[in-house]
């Protein structure tokens, strides 16, 4: 079914070209330590609001151009005539955990000390934008992940339970989803975060968001999963594995529920992309992802004050550039597997 | 006497005036009071209209039940007192009361009223009005604020009436600060509000629904009076036909015909107002001086800097010894000896990169910050205070001196091999503060000492601070300027907003129990370099011992359009606080 469904895709170049962007930018934030020139938290405040610095070819080696802060109230830099420094591939910069085990001082490239690199500028702290992007994508993307696999497994468990056992499982299990859909998700979600965010430390808040985001979301999966183990339970493979002697566990998660899965594969892509503006909207009044740490969300928030604009720091409004196109590629995503399992839901062997 | 047009016309007229010039407004006339008084500013011309915006709503026009700064705002434009706090030169002036005597005592103040003077209804101003005002105030069945402030331990003034402009008070101490608080306290009409004060609706009278319904109610003695007040979209004030005050040629103030105060959502839309020329003033912060002043000439205005602020941003750390009704501790007790340790603040202070601070969050537009005042209080800043320059080796040097060391794991550990770690608590409302405490952060990380910054709301935040003191440190600002006795709930330590250990039955410490005589002291004289010598050793002794590591003061900027004249910029308060003497020669905007 997967190779089918590969190759499927594969014929679809708009799915395809979207499974390649997120599959890079999952590799990018998963590799964010390495990739980055320095760690999220380093801050230089001699060169807050640095624009992004250019990469120039000179002596045969890419270098970086070297840049002189004209302005300090203005936060105006200009680039210093034929002066750049070198990059350094693969060369040491500041220590780091690999996957969170490894410990590495090793970095895709580097500028030597005091010469910076800002592939996307600094922030309000002099702190890199790149850097901050590659880290905050960890936690922006991974959050869509996480999510959709709880809210997946919540709404096919109680879904499928639902709909193959009937009767008072059934309708407990659905007076409970319509309560969660009947309640106003933003406002649940704000309520939730204000009452509990004292108890929790700055990075158990990312935790946090995933579990009350997918806490409640799990009800319209699992109210399309009853429906469709509803309908399949009739079937007569069903009624044949019934008549076999099967028990009804075995045909609950042998024979209704990867039935269902074609189903979650399109659904979930489709949904990844509430999550990870969830979290963004989340942080971007605040009550998401906190300093120092760093996200989409919050960089975006950080960047709606008016100076912002009006001072034409543009390389600040990045992360919303990043999560427009995050967005956009998982619907396409998530259109080109529907229109690759729609036209039937194919029953495995068939 | 002149129709009044109606302020739909206005609003018209204000679009319109970008075009064409304004029909002339004719004003009511009336003949000046006996008590005029003079203004001894440059003669202007009447006419034109001064245009504001304001991100915030007034929550009431009554001065009993006002709180917020915006609502008081409003109320002194048209609620006059019988003094005035001179915003340049920080003296008292004449308000309502022309002249007053002091007795030998120093207790007793005689307050001469300006006779002649009128209500704007055309009813007249007296003794009467002063008295009904201190009743209401110290009347229990309406609690506010003022009663508070105009009490001495509790007891409050003696108020009588000597004749019809004549009043005096008697504070039952020495009270030092007495003619500053007077100058606060807006006079009410009795005529007006007396049957409210009878039945005990006083609170609910001048609320914004009788603004918005009846704004010829609220009486006024200040320069204006109210003439409409729509939510969320305006407010205008008019010029007061009955003001007590003229210019030399005996034009009545103020020369502005009307006053318009846009309603806007944010600090952002206000600012933004004002840099596409669409209001006359406003306060600008640091940060967005640089592209305000790009639309300076397009627009006719300019941008002035006010020097140093009168707000100070500080951490400080719980020196709260006490625990919770379980039993537990508010700080963990091996850290609590941190906290309590003066070299440990003291290090903590001279690794802090104040000038980083200044240029990189501030834009250059700013200082660093040693004590509790900032230079904008020219009367009582004390600039020999100790200072804490950035230098993380002396830093290093006091942390060796109290015990801590650097351990293996290149992070710092006291003398019982306890990591140095602390969660240091702000709001997340103020970007410019968030800024500074992950700037901190970096800074501290040098010196091996762990920060974990936590952003809360503001009411959790004050919770934390002023009710549970379930915290480390905290990070916040005050605005400070003013009298020294506004500071005592800081200072004193028995104070609420003594933060670092609030509500002390008897001082923790000899430094707290000298800054408790001293603040007690210079309350109870009115000789000002007595005062100003116990204000100096207090900010002397807030800077040595360092309970509040302060940080930076970011200089005050303002806005204001070409075309207006009289200007005089005040380090403190109010931007436009001699409003009545502005004028302009070019009555379209």
């Amino acid at each position: 079914m997967a190779a089918d469904l590969l190759r499927s895709l594969l014929r679809r170049p708009a799915g395809m070209i979207s499974a390649c962007l997120l599959l890079l930018l999952y590799g990018a934030a998963l590799f964010a330590p390495f990739l980055s020139p320095t760690i999220p938290s380093a801050q230089d405040l001699s060169r807050t609001y640095h624009p992004p610095t250019a990469l120039v070819w000179q002596n045969g080696h890419l270098g970086v151009r070297l840049y002189r802060l004209v302005d300090p109230s203005t936060a105006t830099y200009e680039p210093l005539q034929d002066q750049t420094a070198p990059l350094h591939w693969f060369s040491h910069g500041p220590a780091y955990k690999f996957f969170w085990l490894i410990p590495s001082t090793r970095h895709l490239f580097t500028v030597s000390s005091p010469a910076t690199i800002y592939l996307l500028g600094s922030d309000a702290t002099g702190r890199d934008v790149f850097t901050r992007l590659l880290y905050g994508a960890g936690i922006s993307l991974s959050i869509g992940l996480i999510g959709v696999a709880l809210t997946s497994f919540l709404g096919l468990t109680i879904g499928g339970l639902a709909g193959y056992l009937g009767g008072w499982p059934d309708t407990l299990a659905m007076r409970l989803t319509e309560f969660l859909m009947a309640v106003p998700g933003l406002y649940l979600l704000l309520a939730l975060r204000a009452a509990l965010s004292s108890r929790f430390p700055s990075d158990a808040t990312f935790l946090l968001i995933v579990v009350i985001l997918s806490a409640l979301g799990w009800a319209g999966t699992a109210r399309v999963v009853r429906g469709l183990v509803l309908s399949l339970r009739e079937r007569p493979f069903i009624l044949a594995a019934n008549v076999i002697g099967q028990r009804p566990w075995t045909i609950l998660f042998r024979h209704l529920l990867p039935n269902t899965f074609s189903y979650l594969i399109v659904a979930a892509t489709l949904s990844v992309p509430g999550y990870i503006l969830g979290e963004a909207a989340l942080s971007f009044l605040g009550l998401g992802i906190q300093e120092p740490s760093s996200s989409w969300g919050l960089m975006l928030g950080q960047a709606q004050d008016i100076k912002i604009f009006m001072l034409n720091f543009w390389w600040l409004l990045t992360p919303g550039l990043a999560i427009i196109l995050t967005v956009i590629a998982f619907n396409l995503l998530g259109d080109a597997l529907r229109d690759a399992v729609d036209p039937r839901f194919r029953l495995p062997g068939k | 006497m002149a129709q009044p047009i109606f302020p739909i016309a206005l609003c018209a007229l204000l679009l319109l005036s970008a075009c064409s010039p304004p029909p002339k407004i004719s004003r009511q006339t009336h003949p000046l009071p006996a008590g005029v008084d003079t203004a001894r500013s440059e003669i202007g011309r009447s006419g034109g209209v001064f245009i504001d915006s304001s991100p915030g709503e007034p929550s009431t026009f009554n001065p009993l039940v006002s709180e917020d700064a915006t609502s008081g705002g409003f109320i002194g434009l048209f609620l006059d007192s019988l003094v005035h706090n001179n915003a340049v030169t920080q003296e008292v002036e004449p308000g309502l009361a022309a002249r007053w005597d002091i007795a030998p005592d120093n207790r007793t103040f005689t307050f001469h009223l300006r006779p002649g003077v009128l209500w704007s209804d055309g009813h007249p101003f007296s003794a009467d009005d002063v008295l009904f005002t201190f009743q209401a105030i110290y009347d229990p069945r309406f609690p506010n604020r003022a009663a508070f402030d105009l009490s001495v331990d509790g007891q409050k003034f003696k108020v009588e009436k000597i004749d019809d402009l004549t009043v005096r008070l008697t504070t039952p101490q020495i009270y030092a600060p007495f003619l500053e608080t007077v100058g606060g306290v807006g006079l009410l009409p009795k005529h007006e509000l007396e049957p409210a004060f009878r039945d005990g609706t006083l609170l609910k009278s001048w609320n914004v629904s009788v603004a918005q319904k009846e704004p010829q109610r609220l009486l006024a003695t200040g320069a204006f009076r109210l003439r409409s007040y729509q939510p969320a979209e305006r407010i205008v004030f008019e010029a007061n036909p009955h003001y007590w005050r003229a210019d030399a040629q005996g034009v009545r103030l103020p020369y502005v015909d009307f006053l318009v105060t846009k309603l806007v959502k944010d600090a952002n839309a206000s600012t933004l107002a004002f840099a596409t020329g669409q209001t006359d003033a406003e306060g600008l912060s640091p940060d967005n001086v640089a592209w305000i002043d790009r639309y300076a000439s397009r627009y006719g205005f300019s941008v002035f800097n006010r020097g140093p602020s009168p707000n100070t941003g500080f951490i400080w750390f719980n020196q709260n010894p006490g625990h919770d009704t379980a039993g537990k501790p508010f700080v963990t007790p091996y850290k609590l000896a941190w906290f309590t340790d003066r070299r440990f603040r003291q290090a903590i202070s001279h690794g802090i990169d104040r000038q980083g601070l200044v240029r990189g969050v501030l834009f250059g537009r700013g200082q660093p910050l040693w004590g509790p005042e900032t230079p904008a209080n020219k009367k009582w800043y004390n600039p020999n205070v100790t200072q804490y320059p950035f230098d993380p080796a002396r830093s290093r040097a006091l942390l060796a001196e109290a015990g801590f060391q650097i351990g293996p794991d290149q992070k710092l550990h006291d003398r019982h091999g306890n990591l140095v770690e602390f969660t240091l608590n702000s709001n997340q409302e103020n970007q410019l503060r968030v800024n500074m405490a992950t700037a901190f952060k970096e800074n501290m990380r040098d010196l091996g000492i762990t920060v974990n910054l936590s952003f809360l709301d503001f009411g959790t935040l004050v919770g934390k601070i002023q009710d549970s003191y379930d915290y480390e440190a905290g990070m916040l600002g005050l605005t400070g300027g003013g009298d020294p006795a506004g500071g005592i709930s800081v200072f004193s330590s028995k104070g609420r907003l003594h933060q670092w250990y609030p509500n002390q039955k008897t001082p923790a410490t000899p430094w707290e129990a000298r800054i408790d005589q001293l603040m007690s002291d210079q309350l109870h004289t009115l000789d000002y370099p007595t005062r100003k010598k116990y204000f100096d050793e207090v900010q002397k002794i807030m800077s040595d011992e360092s309970p509040y590591i302060y940080l930076v003061t970011a200089n005050a900027y303002v806005g204001l359009k070409d075309r207006w004249k009289n200007i005089r910029i005040p380090p403190l308060g109010s931007l436009v606080w001699n409003l009545d003497e502005l004028w302009t020669p070019l009555l379209t905007p």
